[in-house]
């Protein structure tokens, strides 16, 4: 909103420069956003709350500079010179719809002139950003911008009964508006209507056919209070923002009808341009009235946490024209129309702070009050976080929104659908952060950054019966090199058991008990013979692999990308492991190297089972894994190393031995496992 | 039939074959020196030693089992004298190579010290994490409990518990993302005060965080997915002083001590009176800069002193509870406070962008 500085003058004194004046308002709730001189005439450029439509004009943002300086307000004056008829005698206005319109206030003016604006007329509204039509289109807008009361011209001649009826538009009725644009309305419009038809689409556009011409002779003038909702729907529909429809969907003020209808008959009469006839024609069905506020002295105290002086108070109270009345314990003070937001003891609360100045309100902390409730699973999410650092994987945050056809190929196909999604691609709620993962390794495989760990902590969505569940995941991506290339190493390709380790990882510091790595119930977009689930107990807690090549070749990602997905959720219901200490072995550990001949049916797991039952079996380290030339087909071979320990004597080499020879044996009838030789 | 089979025999089957102690001695040994100086060439030392010096399956134990041990009685002497010289010879030579094989390393050039390790670094704390992370160490030891909350929200938490009237603008599908089924994915995370309040009697000190949506094109400056924090206290005695000095010490502690920050009186539905925070430009420290636009501040959050409709439809009496609330996005703190000039960037996954958060 723009307003001058010297149109604000009119009104109030101001002695500060435009920067202080800017400054002060700013820090009284009117945010200046710029100060422009355009034309000699400082200008401010303000961005208005919503709740305050009454500072939208000229007049309203005197009133703010006034209580701010404490400064008497000169209220423009508008004694309107009046001759003829009644007005009532040559126009009627009716009001069929009393909730949508609470007012509505009609002047007649006859023997009109219609000619351009003398020059200062225009080049207010012009500053403001107003072009400049004719005299009477240029008078309302000014009385829009001097007092926030949009009003509107009609020739009366053009109006069929010299009618107003204030009514919901019928099925099939239009309305050619000012734009030039026919318009349909229907019974969701308000619309100013005469005897016949719709002439204006209340609150935001007048009519073409009734429009104020060089042969216009009489002219009703309009002045009306719309619900701002009404207003509103209109607006947006129609997609018509006007500067009528912006201040009356925030509200205007139904005292403000008559008093700006007489400020225009005033400078009508006084640029003898026409003639007003005598009295308004004001309809007001239900005069809206408003209450008394009480401000409690107490409270505003107890609510700012400073005690202002009485005199203070008042002062301010008076001049935003809440004319207080001392009561014993405060104050009592009348509502404004024009100021519907102010209508309970907080919004005076409000109104004494903001004039008074927030700043000098002392600063001070409350008492801490209370103990701090521990997140659920904060511990358990921090655990997780520093290990998914560790392992060298960025963390990253990826949308939620998905689109349906993804959830079909990577989720349930039953995800939460949007109303108005942003996009198609982005319209459900993923099920999956899969595809969220795969998007943001593909974009920086496209950046040729080919070595990715990315990590994302996030929700799913879900529908469950009446309710929404948003479980949390963790995802990760993983793409290219095992370890970033160097020298010293050489180079290998990410796998199945790099991810397997950082899952295995990510999930020891809980107390979850053995995992079980499975390939029932793996989902068709990972590839089976590279992925695996990890259960626990009957419960499934995370899934892993590589991602199907068709399917990673139809989304276009040139090399293999691996993915975790792993249920926080149901994670975090085991424990963090508490750690415990136990008397470390006073001797070394004592290892054997078995050179094995594994029948390929045979998992590494049953193995490890058989070693775990030797006695004194410390662990397991599987060394190497081979196929090849040398092992038979049908078999595979397997260097493991077995360490022995007991806990406070050392095991001696024959004891070792028959440990190891009977480990041996027990892997031989047991699974048919050969020695290598 | 080799020397290594040999061992595996009973010294008296090999005699018997026309092998003498000193002659299977001999050629154990010159098996073993041509296999030290193969070394020298250099084959690696670990398995000739293995294979010599094994203490289990090692030639040497293997004659000492075979030969040795299994020898008559009358051979034991000599067989005895010849398995000790040849371990002792093997073992003086094995260390003589050990020496060999390791000094021309000693004497090759030192490391190039300025040859790359195989590097390995932590993962990147995203900078939304990291911000929230800031924010949460200010506010934890004010006694301030942190909490999530549901994204997918009612109608009523979202707007209407927080004083909305029906048709503010936000309420609108412009502004929105609503599901088909009237739930609507949170616009802001001051839905969770509602909650909190009404499962929770005072005193109440909170911090309230995570994603927020808004029906927003995506562009540099906006995201229709972004983290908003929140904090607010709801007691009997707090003030709008209070909610002063909270702030205060937080924009100082997160953005530098000298920050000094401006209460601005503005409007929101569900504070009363409601003010915008200022903080003195951290780029500039306030002297004016292409990013304060040269005004020297920089709005940051916004807050106020809780409605009292608010407190009632929580289910508190606004006559015997105050509270104070605070809000502002995480991602606007982190592009601050890290110089992050476009939002998007949050939002790609894009390594370069994280790894400057490692």
């Amino acid at each position: 909103m723009r307003i001058l500085l010297s149109w604000v003058e009119d009104f109030v004194e101001v002695r500060e420069s435009p920067q202080e004046l800017a400054d002060a308002l700013t820090m009284a709730g009117m945010a200046v956003d710029a100060i422009e001189t355009e034309a000699g005439e400082t200008v401010l450029e303000f961005d208005i709350t919503s709740n305050r439509p009454d500072a939208m004009n000229h007049l309203g943002m005197a009133r703010e500079v006034a209580a701010i300086y404490r400064r008497p307000l000169r209220v423009p004056r508008a004694k309107v010179p009046e001759r003829g008829v009644a007005a009532g005698s040559r126009a009627s206005v009716q009001i069929e719809d009393a909730e949508l319109c609470a007012r509505y206030v009609g002047r007649v003016f006859e023997d009109v002139r219609v000619t351009p604006s003398p020059g200062w007329i225009r080049k207010r509204l012009e500053l403001c950003g107003v072009r400049s039509i004719n005299n009477l289109a240029d008078l309302t807008n000014y009385a829009l911008l001097e007092m926030g009361q949009p009003t509107h011209a009609f020739d009366l001649d053009t109006l069929a009964g010299r009618s107003i009826v204030v009514r919901r538009a019928r099925e099939d009725e239009t309305l050619l508006t000012l734009d030039g644009v026919r318009r349909n309305l229907g019974p969701g419009h308000l619309a100013i209507c005469d005897s016949e038809r719709p002439v204006a689409l209340a609150g935001v556009m007048g009519g073409a056919e009734t429009e104020i011409t060089a042969s216009t002779r009489n002219v009703l003038l309009e002045a009306a209070w719309f619900k701002p909702s009404a207003i509103r729907n209109a607006s947006r529909e129609f997609k018509l923002h006007t500067e009528a429809s912006h201040r009356f969907e925030r509200g205007a003020d139904w005292e403000a009808a008559p008093l700006a209808s007489d400020r225009i008959g005033a400078m009508l009469s006084e640029m003898g341009q026409g003639r007003a006839l005598p009295g308004r024609v004001d309809c007001y069905p239900r005069e809206q009235a408003l209450g008394a506020i009480r401000l409690s002295r107490e409270r505003l105290a107890l609510h700012l946490g400073v005690a202002l002086e009485d005199a203070e108070v008042e002062s301010i109270l008076k001049v935003l024209g809440f004319a207080p009345v001392n009561e014993s314990d405060g104050w009592r003070v009348r509502a404004l129309s024009r100021r519907l937001d102010v209508s309970r003891e907080v919004d005076l609360i409000e109104e004494v702070a903001r004039i008074h100045g927030f700043a000098k309100i002392p600063s001070t902390l409350p008492a801490v009050g209370t103990a701090p409730v521990p997140t659920p699973r904060e511990q358990e999410d921090r655990k997780m976080r520093a290990v998914v650092s560790a392992l060298g994987y960025d963390e990253t945050i990826g949308f939620s929104f998905i689109s349906s056809d993804e959830s079909r190929r990577f989720g349930t196909g039953k995800a939460v659908k949007l109303r108005n999604p942003l996009s198609s691609l982005w319209d459900v709620m993923r099920d999956t952060a899969v595809p969220t993962m795969l998007q943001a390794v593909q974009w920086n495989l496209r950046r040729n950054h080919p070595n990715v760990r990315l990590a994302e902590f996030g929700r799913v969505y879900k529908r469950s019966g009446d309710a929404y569940e948003e479980p949390r995941t963790l995802t990760l991506g993983a793409s290219g090199a095992a370890r970033p290339p160097v020298w010293s190493e050489g180079t290998r390709q990410f796998g199945f058991y790099d991810l397997k380790a950082d899952v295995q990882a990510l999930l020891d510091p809980f107390s979850c008990g053995p995992l079980r790595f499975e390939a029932k119930g793996l989902p068709g977009y990972y590839d089976s013979a590279r992925s695996a689930v990890v259960i626990v107990g009957h419960r499934r807690i995370a899934t892993f692999g590589r991602i199907d090549r068709a399917i990673a070749a139809r989304r276009k990602l040139r090399q293999d990308v691996w993915i975790a997905e792993i249920g926080l959720d149901r994670v975090y219901r085991s424990e963090l492991r508490e750690p415990r200490h136990s008397a470390l072995p006073k001797v070394p550990a004592v290892s054997r190297d078995l050179s094995l001949l594994v029948p390929d049916g045979v998992e590494f797991e049953r193995i490890a089972e058989t070693a775990r039952s030797s006695p004194d079996f410390e662990r397991l380290e599987a060394l190497e894994v081979y196929r090849g030339k040398t092992v038979p087909s049908g078999w595979y071979s397997l260097l493991v190393r077995v360490w022995w320990q007991r806990l406070d004597e050392s095991l001696t080499d024959e004891l070792v031995n028959a440990h190891a020879k009977d480990l041996r044996l027990r892997l031989a009838s047991g699974l048919g496992v050969k020695q290598r030789t | 039939m080799s020397i290594e089979k040999k061992t595996g025999r009973p010294i008296s089957e090999l005699m018997g074959e026309g092998d003498t102690p000193e002659g299977l001695y001999g050629a154990l040994r010159a098996t073993f020196d041509r296999e030290v100086s193969d070394v020298a060439g250099g084959r690696p030392l670990g398995p000739v030693r293995n294979r010599w010096l094994g203490r289990r399956s090692g030639l040497l134990a293997a004659a000492n089992e075979n030969w040795l041990k299994a020898a008559p009685r009358e051979l034991k002497p000599t067989v005895g004298r010849l398995q000790n010289a040849l371990r002792r010879h093997a073992g003086k030579a094995l260390k003589a190579a050990a020496k060999a094989a390791k000094a021309p390393k000693r004497r090759s050039a030192a490391v190039d010290r300025t040859l790359p390790g195989p590097v390995r670094h932590m993962g990147a704390v995203h900078p939304i994490r990291r911000a929230l992370e800031d924010v949460l160490r200010i506010f934890r030891p004010l006694g301030y409990t942190v909490a999530e909350g549901p994204e997918i929200e009612t109608f009523f938490y979202n707007f209407e518990a927080l004083n909305f009237p029906p048709d503010h603008p936000a309420v609108d599908e412009m502004d929105t993302l609503f599901l088909r089924d009237g739930m609507l994915l949170r616009t802001h995370t001051s839905p969770c005060q509602v909650r909190i309040m009404e499962a929770r009697r005072p005193p109440l000190r909170y911090v309230v965080h995570g994603k927020v949506y808004r029906n927003d094109t995506p562009d540099a400056t906006h995201s229709p997915m972004f983290h908003q924090l929140e904090m607010f206290a709801v007691d009997e005695g707090i003030t709008f002083g209070d909610l002063k000095g909270t702030l205060e010490h937080f924009v100082r502690n997160f953005f530098g001590p000298s920050t000094q920050a401006r209460f601005r009186p503005s409007y929101f539905p569900f504070t009363e009176p409601s003010a915008e925070v200022d903080i003195t430009c951290p780029f500039c420290s306030g002297h004016g800069c292409r990013i304060c636009k040269q005004t020297g501040f920089i709005e940051v959050l916004g807050c106020g002193m809780i409605d009292p409709e608010v407190l009632r439809h929580s289910g508190l009496d606004p006559r015997r509870y105050r509270g104070f609330a605070a809000g502002f996005g995480l991602d606007r703190f982190a592009m601050l406070k890290y110089g992050i000039d476009d939002i998007l960037l949050m939002y790609q996954g894009d390594a370069r962008f994280l790894a400057r958060f490692r």
